[in-house]
């Protein structure tokens, strides 16, 4: 899932500083499982900028409401009243979500509350690791199921550099290094032949370096939508 | 182009060298973090004579300095031979290739061909890397405008080629230790001219790698370059045997670099005087390129082994006297027609 | 006392949650002295009372809740 952190009030209120009405907007999706931007974190936000905008002396109006995701066009149809009546959303969305509500609500001016960090999972309770950089062209078959590409700091595919210790990167203790754990994986398999082959360079035009990507699925479009774009 | 017809890959003198079988010499000089020619010019009169070739090092630990091709043109000027390191952190293949491209029509001949430090290490750790290409994709992207004059993505490279002699490092004690051979083979496969290794100060342990280097064979195809270095210091000697990964120093090279500063031992920082300071870093500066002279000597004994790449960085003096040491001083002549 | 607890590790999370709530306050622009967390058991009445008499003293010397007292504003977050 998509993981994401808070940003600090400070910025925040930065963020909404010219409003007079702010309403602070949960997601009930992935920002909630990892604790950044559910329904509980938008009250908190929200209670806490009532509270500090009002120890400035600059009191704002803030309420909160939450949608199931705000990544899809019907959630947001749900509170658009709420949207609409408001100077500024705080999103607590990913990147998509305050996107969503720009392109939804063109007349309403939204900012970020979180800042989406990575793709990834929870490894214990309260922490989270990478997983995936979205790269467009999986190479899991390849590593036993571990991504180089996000996982090692140089995304090599022919590996491992040779700075790793006792099995962290050279970039820092607390980073495993994902070409040993490919290493290890492979080699409990007894299949550590895979890593002979030389991996020519990857087609890096799936990933954002082709610039922005598109997927369209012409067997799940509906005739209408078709003709109007 | 006299030099692409008479059987070398590249013509470079550290090709020819190793090519007649004699026991390679080259060294290291680390641009400065500025624009003065100066530095490189005097850097160069102190390993001119000495090595066959010398590697000038690309932003080296993701520090902004001098750049390889910059300070090669310089080297090339001066009569010595530059082996151009390139790391895939700070370029992408279209300015890999074109800088190559450049870097041959200046006269350089030797690459090596890295990954490169990560740029958290560096002095502009809020930089985005690219690692577009790996160092073994780039020896093969290189071995192929050579050879197939073809440019990465397999279209023709037509007109002159550059044809560089191409070398890789190795880190014969990295992690996964059992793993390095191969990942050596996987470099020597993708075309590797030459190998160049991190610093080696266990003999017994790199004994051992290179039996299994010879047990794959890769000393027939690649020629292979240990990396030596005299050490500074007893805290040096420390310092990296606890700290760097992937460099073994037994404890008989710390015993030996203790026993040099043995006449200041157990004397506290302020007992020691502004002369004792000078005195003691020259005995250990002595035992340094000493056991550096000692190290070679042993490599020189190992079957595979074409050659060393002294590291002295910040001490290039010191190569004078470690070549000369070794008994590889004079360096050979190498004629100009292949063998 | 911290780490025996009837609720098991219950007060080692409190005390982070606590922890996390008085950054909360200090970013919100009130102080985080106005919170404090103790282990207590059942049967230490008279530390109990120590603390309460300490801490009643410490919020008295940091003054009234200022949001209660920013002028010409109601009031409605003081009884969150």
């Amino acid at each position: 899932m998509i993981i994401a952190e808070q940003k600090p009030l400070s910025e925040i209120k930065e963020l909404v500083a010219s409003a007079e009405q702010v309403l602070v907007l949960g997601c009930g999706t992935c920002v909630t499982v990892c604790f950044a931007g559910g329904d509980r974190e938008a009250q908190i936000v929200a209670s806490s900028l009532r509270m500090s905008t009002k120890l400035d002396k600059q009191p704002k109006q803030v309420d909160h409401v939450t949608v199931q995701r705000q990544c899809e066009w019907e959630y947001l149809d749900q509170v658009s009243e709420q949207i609409e009546a408001v100077d500024i959303v705080l999103s607590l969305g990913c990147g998509i979500g305050v996107q969503a509500v720009a392109e939804h609500f063109p007349n309403t001016w939204v900012v970020p509350g979180l800042n989406t960090t990575f793709l990834g999972l929870p490894v214990e309770q309260g922490v989270w690791d990478e997983r995936c950089a979205a790269c467009g062209d999986c190479v899991l078959g390849l590593t036993g199921g571990i991504c180089p590409i996000a996982r090692c700091s140089k995304s090599l595919l022919n590996g491992p550099c040779g700075g790793s210790e006792d099995g962290h990167c050279e970039i820092s203790p607390d980073t495993p290094c994902a070409w040993q754990l490919i290493y290890d994986r492979l080699s409990s398999k007894g299949r550590l032949e895979v890593l002979m082959d030389l991996q020519p360079p990857k087609n890096w035009s799936t990933s954002r370096d082709g610039g922005p990507r598109k997927i369209v699925r012409e067997d799940l479009r509906l005739v209408d939508q078709k003709e109007e774009n | 182009m006299a030099e692409n017809s008479n059987g070398y890959l590249s013509g470079s003198t550290l090709e020819k060298v190793l090519n007649a079988g004699h026991f390679a010499v080259t060294g290291e000089l680390g641009p400065p973090q500025n624009a003065d020619a100066e530095v490189i010019r005097e850097k160069a009169r102190l390993l001119k004579g000495y090595c066959d070739a010398v590697n000038l090092t690309d932003n080296q630990t993701a520090i902004v300095r001098m750049s390889s091709i910059g300070a090669g043109a310089i080297l090339v000027q001066e009569g010595l031979e530059p082996v151009i390191q390139m790391t895939c952190r700070d370029r992408n293949r279209l300015a890999i290739q074109s800088d190559l491209l450049g870097a041959y029509a200046l006269g350089m001949r030797n690459l090596l061909c890295l990954t490169g430090d990560h740029q958290s290490f560096g002095n502009h750790p809020t930089a985005k890397n690219v690692f577009d290409m790996d160092s073994i994709q780039l020896v093969q992207t290189i071995s192929s405008m050579r050879d197939d004059h073809i440019f990465q993505n397999g279209e023709e490279l037509k007109g002159v080629e550059p044809r560089f002699f191409v070398g890789a490092a190795a880190a014969p004690f990295a992690d996964p230790i059992d793993f390095r051979p191969y990942r050596l083979g996987k470099k020597v496969n993708s075309g590797a001219n030459f190998i160049q290794t991190q610093l080696v100060y266990d003999i017994p342990a790199f004994k051992t790698y290179m039996e299994k280097v010879r047990e794959l064979g890769l000393h027939h195809k690649s020629y292979i370059l240990a990396g030596v270095g005299p050490l500074k210091s007893l805290g040096m000697a420390k310092y990296m045997k606890k700290n760097v990964p992937g460099i073994l120093v037994p404890d008989e090279i710390i015993a030996r670099m203790s026993k040099a500063s043995k006449p200041w031992a157990g004397k506290k920082k302020g007992e020691l005087t502004k002369e004792d300071k000078k005195a003691r870093t020259k005995a250990w500066k002595e035992e340094g390129i000493q056991i550096c002279i000692d190290l070679i000597k042993d490599i020189q004994q190992i079957e595979g082994v074409a050659g060393v790449h002294i590291m002295a960085i910040e001490w290039e003096e010191a190569v004078k006297p470690i070549v000369e040491g070794a008994g590889l001083y004079p360096r050979p002549e190498v004629a100009e027609i292949a063998a | 006392m911290e780490g025996d607890c009837h609720y098991l590790e219950g007060n080692l999370n409190a005390r982070r949650r606590v922890e996390y709530i008085g950054q909360l306050l200090d970013q919100i622009g009130l102080d985080r002295q106005r919170l404090k967390m103790i282990n207590i058991s059942a049967a230490m009445g008279n530390e109990f009372a120590q603390h309460a008499v300490e801490f009643t003293n410490q919020i008295t010397e940091l003054g009234p809740n200022p949001l209660t007292h920013v002028q010409g504003e109601d009031s409605k977050e003081k009884t969150r």
